[in-house]
């Protein structure tokens, strides 16, 4: 797809967005898009971006350890006489990227770091001290910290406690102090991990504006490996012109950068230039320029507009997607069981539930937790779910089910009770609430279009629905097994007489529809909560509108109704009716009220069912 | 002999039996002090669930239509009374800006705004005690006309209309906790005080509501005793039995439906009214789509298709509720109320695997007495 | 009287061909329904493709034709069960193609089903209450009581039938012979304008058959029948117009005897 950033040297803009940026595509174009042959296309490239990026960020050092006895040593350079010096040291510190190091400089400038120059041998000469205790002969003892990592500076297995009289005092001088204030805000964009270095240089272009990280910031802008870096440190410093505190600005910069910023669509600039525009307004002497700069703001702020609704556009149908392929996922089990063999399932809720218990406990039996990340636990826990479900739902048809094929009603009220009991079996065993904690990789996001975000927890379960549909077709309709399912569904008594052991047939498709519930349940743990009613709650009402709005027994029904309730609620969701939002709620309600209203005109589903199956 | 003529006796009378039980028998206990005004109170409540089993019972048991949006209606009759509870409820209650409206304590609680915001108005009409009855009865009946007249008339029919239902009910409660649309959110109505000038935590005024309570469970069963026995309700399990057929014969059996959806969530709404001032509170709990499951199991564990099974259903669970949701100890069993949930599930299974029939067909078997009406599963 | 229904339905055979939409008034007068150029697809399969049948008033018009012929679907269609892909259909001055099988019903077409349709919880004596013409309205039945004529008029039905006895046994305990009995009862008791008879013979015994047989030909006189029949013997008592389905397609009318020498028919029975 050619949707990815497209670098175009020495233009204007550091990135173009061809597809996007250049057609603004209706919504309409994108479900095409999405629900023909492309799809899987597109979310294999998505998915192979997401292991890319997930594959980049492990290579990335975390933090350069060797670079401490450097530090070090710039940090007795505070101590000089000159005050040169010193502030060159600040820079310099600055320069290293070490995180640790704003906690020094707040320590700094609180005075709360000194010199010991009779220090032991091999020890610190630059240590930190914050309370000073007295010992017996009411001498004032100074327990030392160390700069950096804050643990204790230890002679002879002890801390170290010098008589205070023994530190010389480094406390920075009023200039000093605010250089020291300011170049805090630089380290970050001296870090190594890319993570700090973008948030440094998003916050050197809010308010108040940092000067002084200007040259950090062209550099960067020339020299920093990540791209999206670049960009932002791009936005920053037009974001420092545009806010025209720059000595020796002229208007005709501003004006400039305030196209600028139009130009590349920073959704940041939005509210700054709001702010600007009415500013200018209310202002009673006019600066220089001011005319010009209301027309460029007012141009920059229609083009950013223009922008940010196509940006929500785009994030609408994402969402929608990602709602429609958990509801998928969520009624795929349930079709098979109603569509196949006239079971409505309540408890299919409660057997999701299991596959995220079971992901927990897979999640446990592994040691994963956030500070321990063990992120292979995850690809273990869908099969285990699939099995764990699968097997609570063989003793369910063994001992219920089986009694109450065709029958809807009947088994509708006895899988109710499963559910009930299910529920408070986890419970008992488990209590109200469990954490499970998704694997690191789904917790990031993919930056796809500027200011467009795929969280990978999404992308990962939208891929994970096409598999099971696509495993779930492959089986109904090329293996011996789907076969024999299809052929017991349509005319039990011919598939048995014809040597189809039904019975095996019946405990496979009901096994099956059970294992996708586990499945979906594990997969429901990266996006939401784990409680013992989650099913009852969240999913059952849900997963039945998608099989009925879809049409009985039909995979392609269960797809387009799923897709179509995702995308339609995502819509309708953040719609604005007269200053009230709709939100999920009355988003639920206006859905419901479409899918009664559609029954009116399709009462058995989109695609129903033909011939006698019709009648349930 | 004595015993025969005492089992026609049961068998021929046996709801007006159970109406002297309940009208003379239990006031007669609480007053040489066998019983507390709390049993009196709970039974009181239990007898509200029954008149929404009865109501249940038409639409299901007779005209084979599974709802499962009996609680909504109950709560919607329920919120009516408790709206009007809640306007005379006890100290609290903030003046709005128009001066003419006190706002019930329970809504600003909710509201963050004290005082400030006018009552909203659809509050207004339950001030009045005869327009709170009166549209807890007809918001259910009109809600549930509408539902049937889309569901029906466009075929929807079994579990389609039962999953319909629960997604209207699963809706509505969410509609119900929101906090901004001024129904108190999950607290629910609260503060409730006085019902026609009476204070309800009097032990006289919880009697009459007791008793109030009897005579409509009464009338109810015999609303909808005439109603099954009439023509019309050899048409309804006529729908039961066979739609199409009905079709064929000239009848329009959405009409029909509509008919006993409307009456049965007229007779829902009825039991909420009744509920409300027994239980002192009226929550969005009252409409979870559990509840509404929960009705047809009462009905079903009485017998579907019998009036008296409904009846005696949903006493005989809600006082093994209240009996098994306490700590007990049997003999080798410490049981919890946790366990619960698990016997209700037990039940659930065993009512559709094992006694599809009900309590009522085994009271009839152990008369020596087949069911007429003839429940089919 | 046999003789000059058959002249009369030699000549209408001529007659019907001519028939287009223009000239609608002229089989008004003759015919109760008439059918025209009906098609009923199904998935691209064509189960019906009728170019005309008209069915005069008080007539009984059999229809005959191997399984899959098209029988059923051509009831289905006239009663409102099916909607036909092209075609009109006029029943009694009116043209009836789009409604809904209620309002059918009402304007007189009663129909009974291939496999008898009872109420089974309801007696048979109820089963037939619930066919009395006039009361289907819903307000009405909730107070309104039955006649005691209108108990007598069932209770002879019920004599004639044999199934007095049975009167207040529930439908689900009857035979099937007598289930197709209570069926037709209804039907004759309903006495619409058109009666749609699906196999009235189907799983019945010698002299059940020859006693079916024998109402239907009764009701000749006085009410418009179409028999749908597989079984030649009790076609044969019927003693009256045929017509031939085949594919979905008219392919024989006339007498019996005719059209048992008719070639193609022979073919189509035989030949598969």
């Amino acid at each position: 797809m050619a949707r990815r950033p497209v670098r175009v040297p020495g233009g204007p803009q550091a990135f173009k967005y061809k597809t996007y940026t250049q057609t603004h595509p209706k919504p309409e174009f994108f479900v095409q898009r999405l629900c023909s042959n492309n799809r899987i296309l597109l979310t294999l490239t998505l998915f192979l971006q997401v292991s890319a990026t997930i594959l980049a960020q492990t290579n990335q050092p975390v933090a350069r350890k060797e670079g401490e006895p450097k530090i070090l040593q710039l940090m007795v350079q505070l101590a000089s006489e000159e005050e040169e010096e010193v502030i060159q040291a600040i820079k310099n510190l600055a320069l290293t990227g070490d995180l640790r190091l704003e906690n020094f400089f707040d320590l700094y400038r609180q005075g709360s770091v000194y010199l010991w120059e009779d220090a032991p041998e091999g020890i610190l000469k630059i240590v930190v001290n914050e309370e000073t205790v007295e010992n017996d002969d009411f001498d004032e003892l100074a327990p030392l910290v160390h700069p950096l990592t804050k643990k204790p500076v230890m002679i002879d297995g002890k801390q170290a406690r010098p008589l205070i009289e023994d530190l010389t005092d480094i406390s920075p001088g009023r200039k000093v102090r605010k250089i020291a204030n300011s170049s805090k805000f630089l380290i970050r964009l001296a870090s190594p991990n890319p993570k700090d270095r973008i948030s440094g240089v998003k916050k050197t272009g809010d308010p108040p504006q940092n000067i002084d990280a200007i040259p950090s910031l062209q550099r960067i802008i020339k020299e920093d490996p990540d791209e999206k870096i670049q960009w932002t440190a791009k936005e920053s410093l037009l974001l420092i012109r545009l806010a025209g505190v720059l000595p020796e600005q002229t208007a005709k910069d501003r004006e400039a950068a305030i196209q600028e910023l139009g130009n590349i669509k920073s959704l940041r600039a939005l509210p700054r230039l709001q702010i600007l525009l009415d500013t200018l307004n209310e202002a009673k002497e006019k600066p220089e320029g001011a005319d010009a700069w209301t027309a460029a703001a007012k141009q920059s702020i229609k083009q950013i507009d223009k922008h940010e609704t196509s940006v929500e556009r785009f994030n609408n149908i994402f969402q929608g997607l990602s709602l429609g392929s958990v509801l998928i996922l969520m009624a795929l089990g349930l079709a098979i069981t109603f569509g196949l063999m006239g079971v409505i399932n309540m408890a299919h809720g409660e057997l999701m539930m299991i596959g995220a218990y079971t992901a927990f406990e897979i999640q446990r039996a592994f040691g994963h937790n956030p500070d321990n990340p063990v992120d292979s636990y995850f690809f273990v826990a869908i099969p285990v779910s699939f099995a764990v479900a699968a097997m609570v739902g063989l003793i369910m048809e063994a001992l219920v089910i089986r009694h109450l094929y065709r029958r809807p009603l009947e088994s509708l009220l006895a899988t109710w009770g499963i559910g009930l009991i299910l529920i408070q079996l986890v419970r008992i065993r488990y209590g109200d609430n469990i954490g499970v904690n998704a694997p690191t990789w789904s917790l990031g996001g993919n930056e796809i279009l500027q200011d467009v975000i795929l969280p990978n927890g999404r992308l990962f379960i939208m891929l994970l629905c096409a598999a099971c549909v696509g495993l779930v077709y492959f089986l109904m309709n090329k293996t011996p097994l789907g076969l024999r399912m299809r052929a017991t569904m349509q005319n039990r008594d011919m598939a048995s007489s014809l040597g189809v052991n039904t019975r095996n047939v019946d405990r496979c498709t009901f096994a099956l529809g059970s294992g996708l519930a586990g499945v979906a349940g594990c997969a429901w743990t990266l996006i939401g909560g784990v409680t013992p009613d989650m099913g009852q709650n969240n999913f059952i009402v849900d997963s039945f509108l998608v099989v009925v709005t879809g049409g009985v027994g039909e995979l392609a029904g269960v797809i387009c109704s799923g897709l179509g309730i995702g995308l339609i609620t995502k819509w309708v969701e953040p719609l604005r009716i007269g200053g009230f939002v709709v939100g999920a709620i009355w988003a639920k309600v206006i859905l419901l009220a479409i899918i009664v209203g559609f029954i009116q005109f399709k009462p058995a589903g989109l695609f129903a069912p033909k011939g006698r199956l019709s009648d349930v | 002999m004595i015993l025969e003529s005492v089992r026609r006796m049961a068998r021929q009378h046996s709801v007006s039996a159970m109406l002297v039980f309940g009208l003379v028998l239990i006031p007669v206990l609480y007053w040489i002090g066998a019983i507390s005004i709390e049993t009196v109170n709970m039974l009181g409540r239990y007898m509200c669930f029954a008149i929404v089993a009865v109501g249940l019972d038409l639409i299901w048991g007779y005209t084979g239509i599974l709802s499962l949006c009996q609680a909504f209606f109950f709560s919607l009759g329920g919120y009516s009374m408790g709206m009007y509870l809640a306007h005379h409820g006890g100290a609290g209650g903030a003046t709005d800006p128009t001066g003419r409206w006190e706002v019930p304590a329970c809504l600003h609680v909710v509201s963050s705004k004290v005082g400030v915001e006018p009552l909203p108005w659809f509050w207004k009409p339950f001030y009045d005690l005869h327009w709170a009855v009166l549209l807890g009865l007809l918001i259910p009946g009109i809600v549930a006309a509408l539902i049937g007249f889309v569901g029906f008339r466009s075929r929807v029919r079994g579990v389609y209309f039962a999953i319909l239902t629960q997604a209207i009910t699963v809706a509505a409660w969410l509609v119900f906790s929101m906090n901004n649309m001024k129904f108190c959110g999950t607290n629910g109505l609260t503060n409730f005080d006085k019902i026609l000038g009476h204070p309800l935590s009097e032990n006289y005024v919880k009697l009459a509501l007791y008793l109030a309570t009897v005579v409509s469970l009464g009338s109810t069963y015999f609303l909808c005793h005439y109603i099954v026995r009439s023509r019309l309700g050899r048409v309804l399990i006529a729908v039961r039995d066979d739609e199409n057929t009905l079709r064929f014969s000239g009848y329009k059996p959405y009409m029909y439906k509509m008919f006993a959806f409307t009456v049965a969530a007229m007779l829902a709404g009825l039991g909420g009214i009744l509920y409300a001032p027994q239980m002192g509170i009226f929550t969005p709990a009252n409409m979870e789509a559990s509840a509404s499951i929960l009705v047809v199991i009462w009905v079903a564990v009485g017998g579907r298709g019998s009036l008296s099974g409904a009846v005696l259903g949903a006493l005989a669970i809600n006082l093994l509720y209240n009996f098994l949701t306490s700590e007990h100890n049997f003999y080798l069993l410490q049981w919890k109320p946790d366990y619960w949930p698990i016997i209700l599930g037990l039940l659930f299974i065993g009512v559709v695997l094992i006694f599809p029939n009900g309590l009522i067909h085994l009271w009839h078997r152990l008369n020596g007495q087949t069911s007429k009406d003839g429940n089919q599963s | 009287m046999n003789a000059t229904k058959e002249t009369r339905q030699g000549s209408m055979k001529e007659e019907y061909l001519e028939f287009s939409p223009d000239t609608n008034r002229l089989w008004d007068k003759k015919y109760l329904l008439h059918v025209q150029d009906i098609t009923a697809v199904f998935d691209g399969f064509k189960a019906l493709d009728v170019k005309a049948l008209g069915i005069a008033h008080n007539e009984l018009r059999v229809i005959i034709g191997p399984n899959g012929a098209g029988k059923t679907t051509l009831c289905d269609v006239i009663s409102g069960k099916t909607q036909p892909t092209t075609g009109k259909v006029h029943f009694d001055k009116e043209e009836i193609t789009h409604r809904k099988e209620t309002d059918i019903a009402l304007m007189g077409i009663g129909r009974k089903f291939q496999t008898p349709t009872v109420f089974d919880s309801l007696t048979t004596f109820e089963n037939m209450e619930l066919a009395l013409p006039g009361h289907q309205k819903l307000w009405p039945n909730l107070w309104g009581k039955v006649t005691n004529k209108q108990k007598n008029k069932i209770h002879g039905i019920l004599d004639r039938v044999n199934l007095l006895q049975q009167a207040e046994t529930p439908a689900k305990y009857l035979s099937h012979g007598q289930r197709q009995w209570l069926a037709i009862s209804v039907l004759i008791l309903a006495s619409p304008k058109l009666l749609l008879v699906d196999e009235p013979a189907a799983g019945l015994t010698d002299s059940e058959t020859e006693l079916t047989a024998q109402l239907l030909t009764e009701l000749k006189g006085d009410h418009t029948l179409i028999v749908i029949e597989h079984d030649m013997d009790f076609v044969r008592q019927l003693n009256s117009t045929v017509t031939v389905l085949n594919e979905g397609k008219i392919m024989a009318e006339g007498p019996l005897e005719k059209v048992q020498k008719n070639k193609e028919v022979i073919e189509a029975y035989l030949g598969r």
